[in-house]
């Protein structure tokens, strides 16, 4: 129970302190860093305004945000249980190299640079991840069963950097899923064409991509600091505001801007929204934003309720699909 | 490729690797301790004593040399000349391996001037040895390689594939030496009614029972007395006679590398191998449990040991074992890696018509080394379950021949049957699955001639992605 309780504090206050995760110190900092001198220097906000905005009771001491940090804390020691049970990028990496034997009826080896074959990992990691990212992310929006779960993340009526961890455990697995995937598809067959060569271009352990995407104000995607880029970067780049016209109710807002780091993909797949930095948003999903959104209970055990109707809708000869069939008529 | 040093986010801590200095100061000696024997009235002042163990490390490099010297014609003479050092103990055998080298002078020139009378049959792994065709124990396995060899040119058959110097090396290695140890010498003679520590091993010896058991197990694993004192790359080295480390090896300044205490043999060599990677450290790992469990003994002082001190001494065996089975583990793992490098040459070989029969060779070589140490790994009475049939299944009972064929049994008159019909590539992954089985099983972390080329690492490196976390 004491190794438990360890593992525990490690995992859940650890990704403070490691790189690879957002909300690593350093990019809470740096998050803060980028909101001041945006505030102060462009919208010539005053100095303790500037300052504290990141900081906003509006963003941090909500009924909402306190949902934030217990689903943070429970879903730590639900992730501990299950992890042993997904999975690993390794298994996927490892059955796909030996396939590839028989696919290319042994190995060719290609000999290039470590510059190249670094860059040419990195590149692709960053690209395959985030594309994986913008299309689970439109199903999870896209399939009523997956909406179930995902529209817990929602139901967010304010925003601060760990909302981004008010996520079902359900979609946890999912994500888990989606990770092992890319990271073991990308994996093997550089593995296979250049050996031991390959590496990832990383700055303090993170992926350089990781890296830049986090210290340059990843944090403020899930904050009131409405920070938007230039119109052409913000076809290519997702500024924060346009993750927050994500997170918007507005109808015109509603299934837009599923992508993680670039928006490229939502411009590809015609799913863009620029940014809305001149008028407040309301944040939230509609119709699910009663006071018991944001209750332990409603946010764990309703999603299932939801998922199951959803799919028995889909299934003529249950209840549910003949009141769907019934309703539809 | 990294940029790890901003100082903006400097609170990252950079943690040791774990490594261990692969040099150390003031090191303990194997050796020298001395006799607590109550009421022992002899002349020995030192109770060290494991010449019988290294007697057989010379008997098993003298067969290993003998198993190369088929030449089609000698066949009766060479069986009849391995069966002396396998299972003889007569007088007058010479020492084939090592030899003097250059300036590299070894002292003794015959096994008896180390120990009399030894031989290897009689200290065998018992059981049955399921990684090889013919339901046979350890020791009928050898005796049936030994009677192969003598019938090949050079020790290989070409027409099985089978390399019978480094089956019979590797295999024996483990039968012999690693089994003995594990399982007898730091296993069974623990206990307390087994060669207890308040009586002489046997009558007027200078060293009490469990002195001499924990001595035993010392001499089989191969290592100098002084191998604290040396890094991995002179350890190694010295098995090889190589004069650069001439110095290194005698500690006594004799001019000559006394084989019984100043040479490294088997497992401390492939210890050695691994190490020079510079990510383990089982040598050093492996000796220091033993000094450690040797300085307990002199402290007991011819007591028998109380319950407190069993279990340290218990924890210094533990830590023996893990470590030396590790050690086979590597080796098999990077051996497997081989085979796999030399498939793809192979491939590539037969795929342009050329001429594959020194590139065979060599597959062959590694594949007995691979086969040796996997059969090794289930010698030490310790039930390895659904690894080990799992390992023996990937390997086979023999190398894919470059026509497909592999060896899938012996008839009643001793004959291999060859069947099946594997193409090398498929094999290939069979060996990928190798080194993916034997990472996992033991935990390696040398993993030389890794084909997956650091997979493992470079996953890790990644980072988990097991946290339920939005976009």
């Amino acid at each position: 129970m004491w190794a438990f309780a360890q593992d525990y504090a490690t995992a859940v206050f650890g990704d403070l302190l490691d790189p690879q995760k957002r909300v690593f110190w350093g990019y809470l900092a740096s998050a803060w860093l980028i909101s001041f001198l945006w505030l102060f220097v462009r919208r010539r906000a005053g100095l303790v305004r500037a300052a504290g905005e990141f900081f906003s009771a509006a963003s941090w001491l909500t009924r909402s945000a306190r949902a934030d940090y217990l689903v943070f804390l429970l879903n730590g020691a639900i992730m501990m249980l299950l992890a042993p049970a997904l999975l690993s990028q390794l298994t996927i990496a490892y059955a796909l190299f030996q396939w590839m034997h028989g696919w290319f009826d042994g190995r060719p080896m290609l000999q290039w640079s470590p510059g190249a074959i670094a860059a040419a990992f990195t590149v692709t990691l960053f690209v395959a991840d985030d594309l994986a990212r913008y299309w689970v992310h439109r199903m999870l929006h896209r399939v009523p069963a997956l909406w179930a779960f995902h529209k817990v993340h929602h139901t967010a009526t304010s925003l601060n950097p760990l909302t981004v961890f008010r996520t079902h455990p359900m979609e946890g697995i999912l994500f888990s899923l989606r990770g092992a995937v890319v990271q073991g598809g990308c994996v093997a067959p550089f593995i296979f064409f250049f050996g031991d060569r390959v590496e990832l271009v990383t700055v303090l352990g993170a992926s350089a991509f990781t890296f830049a995407f986090n210290a340059l104000g990843s944090n403020l995607r899930h904050s009131h600091v409405a920070l938007g880029y230039w119109r052409w970067l913000e076809f290519v780049v997702m500024s924060p505001a346009q993750h927050q016209v994500h997170h918007s109710i507005d109808a015109r807002h509603v299934d837009r801007n599923f992508g993680a780091t670039l928006s490229f993909w939502d411009w590809l797949f015609g799913t863009h929204c620029h940014s809305q930095t001149r008028e407040p948003l309301v944040f939230g999903v509609r119709g699910a934003d009663g006071p018991g959104a944001h209750r332990l209970a409603s946010l764990y055990l309703l999603p299932f309720a939801e998922a199951f109707r959803a799919v028995a809708s889909k299934l003529p000869g249950t209840r549910a699909g003949q009141r769907a069939v019934a309703a539809a008529e | 490729m990294t940029f790890s040093k901003l100082p903006i986010l400097a609170l990252t801590v950079l943690v040791g690797s774990g490594a261990a200095a692969n040099v150390h100061a003031e090191a303990d000696v194997y050796g020298n301790f001395p006799v607590t024997v109550p009421g022992y009235a002899g002349d020995h002042t030192d109770s060290t004593s494991y010449a019988g163990q290294i007697a057989r490390h010379l008997l098993h490099n003298s067969l290993k040399k003998l198993a190369g010297q088929g030449d089609g014609s000698n066949a009766e003479a060479l069986r009849e000349q391995m069966m002396a050092y396998y299972d003889g103990k007569g007088p007058g055998r010479e020492i084939l391996d090592p030899r003097s080298q250059g300036a590299f002078v070894v002292a003794q020139q015959t096994i008896d001037e180390v120990s009399r009378e030894r031989n290897l049959s009689g200290s065998v792994y018992g059981g049955q040895v399921t990684g090889w065709p013919g339901n046979m124990t350890g020791d009928e396995v050898l005796r049936f390689m030994i009677d192969k060899a003598a019938h090949t040119t050079g020790g290989i058959d070409p027409l099985t594939g089978y390399n019978y110097q480094q089956l019979i090396s590797k295999f024996l290695m483990g039968a012999v030496f690693y089994n003995q140890a594990v399982d007898k010498y730091l296993d069974e003679n623990l206990s307390p009614d087994v060669k207890p520590n308040d009586k002489p091993y046997s009558e007027g010896a200078p060293y009490t029972g469990k002195e001499h058991s924990w001595d035993e197990a010392f001499g089989y694993f191969g290592a100098p007395a002084h191998a604290l004192e040396l890094d991995a790359e002179t350890a190694y080295l010295i098995a090889k006679a190589d004069e650069s480390v001439l110095a290194a090896a005698d500690r006594n300044g004799d001019g000559k590398v006394d084989l019984y205490t100043e040479m490294t043999y088997a497992h401390a060599y492939y210890a050695a191998d691994a190490d020079k990677s510079g990510k383990t450290d089982y040598l050093h790992t492996i000796t220091q449990a033993f000094v450690d469990g040797r300085k307990l003994l002199v402290e007991a002082g011819g007591e028998a040991l109380t319950d407190a001190q069993r279990a340290t001494l218990r924890g210094y065996a533990d830590t023996i074992k893990t470590a030396w089975e590790k050690v086979i583990a590597e080796a098999a793992f990077k051996y497997a890696g081989s085979v796999y490098a030399d498939l793809e040459k192979l491939k590539i070989i037969v795929e342009s018509n050329g001429d594959p029969s020194k590139a065979f060779r060599g597959y062959v070589t590694h594949w007995g080394e691979l086969k040796g140490f996997a059969m090794a790994l289930q010698t030490s009475g310790r039930d390895l379950g659904e690894t080990a049939v799992r390992l023996n299944r990937l390997i086979g009972y023999g190398p894919v021949l470059l026509g497909g064929g592999q060896v899938t049994g012996i008839d009643a008159d001793g004959n291999y049957q060859i069947g099946g019909s594997r193409d090398l590539g498929e094999y290939m992954v069979h060996m990928i699955k190798v080194q993916q089985l034997l990472g996992e099983a033991f935990d390696l972390v040398a993993r030389k001639n890794d084909v997956t080329g650091g997979m493992e690492k470079l996953v890790k490196d990644l980072g988990e992605s097991k946290s339920a976390e939005n976009d």
